[in-house]
C-alpha cells in the first residue's frame, strides 16, 4: 500500500484514541469489563493497524524487532516481581494484602495494577511478535 | 420495550446482510456486508447494554467498532496486495 492517503490519514487520527483506550481499559480493569489481556489485545491492534497503513518497512523504523523481544520477557519479569515481593513480604506469591503499604485494599489494588501492567506488556509483544513473523513469511 | 423492538429491527436487518453476504456474487459484496454487520453488532451490544441495565457493554461495543475498523482494512490491503506487510 504505497500512496493511500484516506487510510493513513484516518490510521493517523485513530491510533492514538486506539491507544488512550487501551490504557482507559488496562486501568479500568476492576471496575469494567477488561484487563491486561484485553488492554495488550487493543494495544497490539493499533500497532497492526500502523503496519497495514504505512508498511513494513516505515515500521520497522518505529517498531524494533528486538524492542518486542526485550518487552516480552519484561512483561513476565514485572509478573514475577510483584509475586516475589509479596513473598519478601512474609506472604505467599502474589498475595498483595501482604505488601507493606497503610491499609489492605490499597496493597492488593497495586499489586493487581502491578501484575495487569506486566501481562499488558506481554500481550502486546507478543502479539505484535506474531503479526510480524507472519507477515513477512514469504519475503525470502 | 422500545429497546427490544429496536434490537429486533436490528437483527431482522442483520439477517438480510447475511443474505448478502452468502449470496453475493463478488468478494466487495461479501466484504460490506460483513462490515455492515460488524456496525449492527456494535448497535445491537449497546441496545443489550441498555435493555439489562448494564451501561459497561458500551465499552465493549467500542472496541468492536474499533477492531472492526482494522480488519476492513486488513481484507482490503490482502485483496490489493496479496500480503499484509
Amino acid at each position: 500500500m504505497n500512496e493511500h492517503v484516506i487510510v493513513q490519514t484516518i490510521s493517523k487520527i485513530l491510533i492514538p484514541f486506539i491507544q488512550l483506550y487501551a490504557l482507559y481499559v488496562l486501568a479500568h480493569g476492576e471496575l469494567g469489563p477488561g484487563g491486561g489481556f484485553q488492554a495488550g489485545a487493543i494495544f497490539g491492534a493499533s500497532i497492526v493497524l500502523y503496519v497495514l497503513a504505512f508498511g513494513m518497512k516505515s515500521a520497522k523504523l518505529r517498531f524494533k524487532s528486538k524492542v518486542f523481544d526485550f518487552l516480552t520477557s519484561a512483561g513476565v519479569f514485572i509478573f514475577a516481581t510483584v509475586g516475589v515481593l509479596c513473598m519478601i513480604a512474609g506472604g505467599a506469591f502474589l498475595q498483595y494484602s501482604s505488601l507493606p503499604l497503610p491499609t489492605k485494599k490499597l496493597a492488593s489494588g497495586i499489586g493487581i495494577y502491578g501484575i495487569e501492567i506486566g501481562v499488558f506488556i506481554t500481550v502486546t509483544a507478543v502479539l505484535v511478535t506474531i503479526f510480524f513473523e507472519t507477515a513477512e513469511q514469504d519475503d525470502d | 420495550m422500545m429497546f427490544g423492538l429496536a434490537a429486533l429491527a436490528i437483527v431482522v436487518a442483520a439477517i438480510m446482510v447475511l443474505y448478502r453476504g452468502i449470496k453475493g456474487p463478488r468478494v466487495y459484496d461479501r466484504l460490506l456486508a460483513i462490515n455492515s454487520m460488524g456496525t449492527k453488532t456494535v448497535i445491537l451490544i449497546a441496545l443489550i447494554g441498555y435493555m439489562y441495565e448494564r451501561p459497561h457493554f458500551l465499552d465493549i461495543a467500542l472496541v468492536y467498532a474499533l477492531i472492526n475498523f482494522i480488519g476492513t482494512i486488513a481484507f482490503l490491503k490482502y485483496r490489493e496486495t496479496g500480503r499484509l506487510d
